[in-house]
């Protein structure tokens, strides 16, 4: 009954097995064609871009008109200046006089103490998502940090929502910026402790900056969501001098009834806005900067982007901009390309007017440099900005940098300059105060081309999609090619287990992976070593790589493990192979998953390699044009395949810097394990393994 | 000896890794995963339960504990003693680890005697190059017993404290006992497995069976053919007493035996009186047997619990309208029956290969499904590694469980932890992984009904050749 079944579906799927063998005996062509078309369709995808729009309707930007008056922007002005005054005095002062003017708006005002987070080594962060308790082994009080909080109480709100006011200051520097960008946010809560229509409460953060923007507001953060109630390190900071100013700086509020000593908390988070001011000023017309990457390549709903850029190019004016690779504006070829997609676009249009495809040329090589640093951005899975903590969290946050037109140092400017940035940020507050539920309408997934225009998931999946489709057929018709090489068909029964012979390679494979997660451990050894500098590290771990790679094949190679493949195989590494592009495949879809920028730009440096590769003695022997153009070819894949190499031609393409130094890698590799990025994950357990064995087939003996 | 040598070192590397990972898994927080605890395995419900009656109250009540409370008086006590400086729950992982590895040894020796009566068989068919030659390969015993210790689920339920270990036990101990004709044990093992977790009751056909015909054989016609031919062969000319023996040894084979199958059943019921008497006086303050069954079958039968795992019935119910849960509850435990059948008819013969089908079927199908459950039927798919050796889309396969596997937590964070993904992504996984659980049922047995056809082919051709 059950052969019967199956022959039956058998019957029904026949079409589509057809389908599936044609395509994987013609799996070489259909890769060719495969690649061509991802390259195409990557280079496309500024063009296929489509135009932002405001998902959810609650939010009403710019609904209302701006309540932000010249008062406000005078006492900010005040305050600016008082910090101005402080800036040769002890850093305690300038924090002190932030609450008192924060009191003095009848807002509840705390002071948090923190020690920044140290480095550490958690690369499994991505899948637990535990927080585990800080080691206070490595605190000490001298670097102790205070954040200051300020709450208003929404009049309409029952206190279960907030929104986030992020100005990081660093008390010990004094910028004019940080100061300027008190001052706005200043302006803001100012306005908002008076308006009666606020239905969220505010959160005023003034991060404490001196060990890092991010480590304040994560320890912020973290307090807020994961209190810890047995801590050590508060009983440590009793002994500190520190603490001792800070009571002092407490006692003063005490007076005014309004200070609590504890932390206090104010509802979830609809969202967080950090604001800066950047200090040089060699623009044109003020502009406005927003930075959205968060670890890992998350990025906030696209709705607060939206809102941020509608109300400053309809209402404020501003110039707003993301963040673009300069050095791709200038390659020619760009341009021809976008001057090709344009002529396109204009046949398309005149052949039927309804078709609107192709942008300007100007256009498409902007949406590219902005597109290829958005893909950069997310693909080193570390945040661009403080923003980056609150994701972790699933808080929606961006940075919004304000960059003005002329120098701050002018008092009417300065006064202009607050006015303008105050009326984005009220405008912002306004409509995500109108936000019902927390911002689920518009995307998560996307890629920018320029503020105004964005690329969804299922638009930048296709090129990545026709990127990874030969992988697998590659790797069937190996396999099949393979069992069918394999089988010596000596008797009508032959003994030899033809459909599990590729177990044996592999368990090549596994263990080489293997190595792949020994080799990302090394680091966590080697950050340990006192007083060694980047260089010595990395070839430190570069040696160590290779030790145990030798290690791995002396284990083996020993009889005990060869015992199964008593007959060496004629077409060992075409086994090999396919089962390194399966793994490849299953690493590659999982990390486009994860983190899909890195899967992209991974997948172009592995691919060509994972699908050329080809014994060079095999080349070689047949002597042959072809053949040999194919060696090459291979030699030069797999060189730039290498992640330092890959790490290194990256950083020339988009960074635009010449010299390097090999610590440089080793330096980057330690900012991507202590963000916890999975980037750092991928490349050590699914690039460098594929890498190696690659490598393995290209100088395989057969 | 050699090969012995190694199968002991690689037992004690599995369990030294178990403990290894003990001590350095805290972080990855297994025992929460919904991949590995299901409501009905999971430690930290099981020591939920142990603290309301120590604390006299029902067991069940708050809807935290599903399990038997033969469980809570196996391990509620483990649960709250703590070693200083140990991590928690060692001693519960001591257990499981102990599990483990006898239900490996189990396997391992109805490996060996599944082996021997299959070789003998053979050999009545006049098909003795076909049995293993055991100087090549690791005999199938050993190696099933192997996957089973060294899968990464098993390893994984096990060191996320999953009381699937104990589950798997029981089917084990009851496959066992049925294939060495040991009908207590059989029964004993059969009743326990059915207390915990319900299903393996449908295991009740093929531990019949295997108590009636006997281990897995050819098929049955081919003996039939063989002895027709004898007799006729004898009839023209002398018949000596070795082949005496041989027909009577055919003849044999056919006969079920009611016998030894009224004493396995005579022992269940005996032990699932025993089973339920003991459960009666446990929860005698708290409801009785009325409540066990409510709270443990009641809520295995309607799943009221919603919660993500690995199963296709968590996604189906949410979305069901609630007039029509009932009828669907029917239809989705009435597909496990409607496939027993069939194959009990068709594969009869082969009662162990049954058993494995039954269980890859039900724990496709059951409504809380762990990686637990695949850990049994991938190391018990080490039995039949002979006859399955033929097997297509084993590189597929494999390659798919790995994929699937690897998906499902990252699915999973992406939904609830950072919010970017939604349920369909993860329930996406879960039927990825239920179809490559299909396509493992039907190529295996596919692959066992084209070793039959061969050795059918095989033995006419033999015939007719004398």
């Amino acid at each position: 009954m059950v052969e019967g079944e199956v022959e039956k579906a058998k019957m029904r799927a026949r079409p589509i097995v057809k389908l599936g063998i044609f395509l994987i005996s013609h799996s070489s062509f259909v890769s060719v064609i495969c690649l061509i078309a991802a390259i195409v369709a990557l280079l496309l995808l500024p063009v296929l871009a489509k135009n932002t729009y405001i998902s959810e309707n609650a939010l009403m930007p710019g609904s209302a008109n701006s309540m932000l008056s010249t008062q406000d922007v005078s006492e900010a002005n005040k305050l600016v200046k008082d910090l101005a005054h402080l800036y040769l005095r002890s850093p305690i002062e300038s924090q002190q006089i932030i609450g008192q003017y924060m009191s003095g708006l009848d807002a509840e005002v705390t002071y948090q103490k923190f020690y920044p987070q140290l480095n550490r080594f958690h690369p499994l962060h991505f899948f637990t998502n535990s927080d585990l308790g800080i080691s206070s082994s490595n605190m000490n009080c001298s670097s102790l940090g205070i954040n200051t909080v300020g709450i208003i109480r929404a009049p309409r709100g029952d206190g279960k929502e907030a929104i986030v006011l992020v100005t990081p200051y660093n008390p010990e520097k004094n910028g004019v910026g940080e100061a300027l960008s008190l001052g706005i946010a200043y302006s803001v809560f100012s306005l908002l402790s008076r308006v009666t229509w606020l239905a969220k409460d505010i959160v005023w953060l003034v991060a404490d900056s001196r060990y890092g923007e991010h480590s304040a507001v994560d320890a912020w953060l973290r307090e807020y969501h994961d209190p810890v109630f047995h801590r050590n390190d508060l009983t440590d900071s009793e002994t500190c001098n520190e603490s001792n100013t800070t009571t002092e700086l407490e006692q003063k509020l005490y007076v005014d009834k309004k200070f609590y000593s504890g932390f206090r908390r104010a509802g979830t988070m609809a969202a967080a806005l950090v604001i800066k001011v950047a200090e040089d000023s060699n623009h044109f017309e003020d502009s406005l900067n927003i930075y959205a990457e968060a670890s890992n390549g998350q990025m906030p709903n696209l709705d607060l982007i939206n809102i941020v850029n509608y109300l400053a190019v309809h209402k404020e004016g501003l110039r707003i901009q993301v963040k673009k690779i300069w050095s791709l504006l200038g390659f020619r070829w760009l341009n021809t390309l976008g001057v090709v997609f344009e002529s396109v676009g204009q046949i398309a249009r005149s052949l039927n007017p309804q078709w609107k495809f192709g942008i300007p040329a100007s256009e498409y090589v902007e949406g590219t440099a902005t597109l290829a640093s958005s893909l950069y951005c997310q693909a080193f899975g570390v945040p661009t900005g403080p923003h980056g903590a609150f994701r972790d969290y699933q808080i929606d946050a961006i940075t919004l940098e304000i960059s003005p037109k002329v120098s701050l140092s002018k008092m009417t400017m300065r006064n202009d300059f607050i006015l303008r940035g105050g009326r984005l940020l009220e405008g912002v507050v306004r409509s995500i105060n109108n936000l019902l539920e927390k911002f689920h309408q518009s995307f998560f997934l996307y890629l920018l081309t320029s503020p105004s225009k964005f690329v969804s998931v299922g638009v930048y999946m296709i090129p990545f999609v026709l990127l990874i489709t030969p992988l697998p057929l590659v790797a069937a018709s190996l396999h099949i090619d393979a069992s069918k090489s394999t089988t010596p068909q000596t008797t009508e029964v032959d003994v030899s287990r033809k459909s599990w012979k590729w177990l044996n390679s592999a368990r090549k494979v596994f263990v080489i992976h293997l190595w792949g997660v020994v080799v990302a451990l090394f680091p966590y050894f080697l950050c340990r070593m006192p007083n060694s500098t980047p260089t010595t590290n990395f070839t430190l771990w570069g040696l160590l790589s290779a030790f145990s790679l030798i290690i791995l094949y002396l284990i083996l190679g020993s009889p005990v493990f060869e015992a199964s493949s008593s007959q060496p195989e004629k077409r060992e590494w075409a086994s090999i192979k396919s089962v390194t592009t399966t793994a490849a495949f299953i690493g590659l879809s999982l990390m486009s998953v994860i983190n899909f920028a890195t899967a992209e730009i991974g997948a172009l440096f592995i691919i060509p390699i994972c699908l050329m590769v080809r014994p060079l003695k095999l080349d070689a022997q047949a002597r042959s044009l072809r053949t040999l153009l194919r060696a090459t070819l291979n030699l030069v894949l797999g060189f730039i395949a290498f992640p330092p190499v890959a790490y290194v031609l990256l950083k020339v393409v988009f960074d635009d810097v010449d010299g390097f130094s090999v610590g440089e890698y080793w330096n980057w590799v330690e900012s991507l394990w202590a963000w916890n990025s999975a980037t750092y994950l991928y490349v050590g357990i699914v690039h460098l393994p594929c890498w190696a064995l690659c490598i393995h087939i290209l100088f395989h003996p057969c | 000896m050699k090969k012995v040598q190694w199968f002991w070192i690689s037992v004690l590397g599995s369990v030294i890794l178990r403990f290894i990972l003990f001590y350095s898994s805290k972080n990855l927080n297994l025992s929460s995963r919904p991949e590995i605890a299901t409501p009905l395995t999971s430690l930290r419900r099981l020591a939920e339960g142990y603290w309301l009656k120590q604390s006299s109250m029902s067991p069940y009540s708050g809807s935290m504990y599903h399990g038997s409370p033969l469980l809570l008086t196996l391990l509620g006590p483990l649960t709250v003693t703590r070693i200083e400086g140990q991590p928690d729950h060692l001693l519960c992982g001591f257990v499981f680890v102990i599990a483990d590895v006898i239900c490996a040894m189990l396997i391992r020796a109805t490996g060996e005697t599944l082996q021997a009566a299959y070789s003998s068989r053979l050999k009545l068919l006049g098909l003795h190059h076909l049995s293993q030659n055991s100087g090549e390969v690791l005999p199938s015993g050993d190696l099933a017993a192997l996957v089973y210790l060294w899968n990464p689920f098993t390893i994984v339920a096990c060191i996320g404290l999953s009381t699937s270990a104990i589950e798997n036990l029981m089917v084990v101990l009851s496959l066992y006992g049925a294939c060495k004709r040991l009908a207590p044990l059989a029964a004993f093992g059969w009743v326990m497995a059915t207390h915990l977790s319900l299903y393996p009751a449908i295991l009740l056909i093929p531990v019949i069976l295997l108590f009636g015909y006997g281990l897995d054989a050819p098929p049955r016609k081919l003996f039939l053919q063989r002895k027709k031919f004898e007799v006729d062969n004898s009839s023209s000319s002398d018949n000596n007493r070795l082949e005496e023996g041989v027909r009577n040894q055919l003849s044999m084979l056919n006969v079920f035996s009611w016998k030894s199958v009224s004493h396995f059943l005579f022992w269940t019921l005996l032990w699932s009186s025993y089973v339920l008497v003991l459960c009666s006086i446990y929860l005698r303050q708290h409801g009785g047997l009325q409540e066990l069954f409510k709270r443990t079958y009641g809520f295995i039968l309607t799943i009221p619990d919603l919660s993500p795992n690995i199963g296709v019935f968590w996604y189906f119910f949410a979305e069901v309208f609630d007039f029509f849960r009932n009828f669907f509850l029917i239809v989705f435990h009435g597909n496990i029956l409607l496939m027993m059948v069939p194959l009990a008819l068709r594969l009869n013969h082969r009662p162990c290969f049954l058993a494995f089908v039954y269980i890859v079927i039900s724990s496709m199908l059951k409504s809380y499904p762990s990686v637990g459950d695949s850990a049994l039927y991938l190391g018990l798919l080490g039995l039949f590694a002979y006859e399955l050796r033929d097997m297509q889309f084993s590189f597929f396969l494999i390659s798919g469980y790995v994929g699937a596997s690897l998906l499902s937590p990252v699915m999973h964070n992406l939904w609830i932890w950072r919010g970017t993904g939604n349920a369909n992504f993860y329930f996406g996984t879960a039927i990825t992984y239920a179809c490559f659980q299909i396509i493992l049922v039907v190529e295996s047995v596919s692959a066992m009904l084209n070793h039959d056809r061969m050795l059918k082919k095989l033995s006419t051709a033999k015939l007719v050749k004398t």
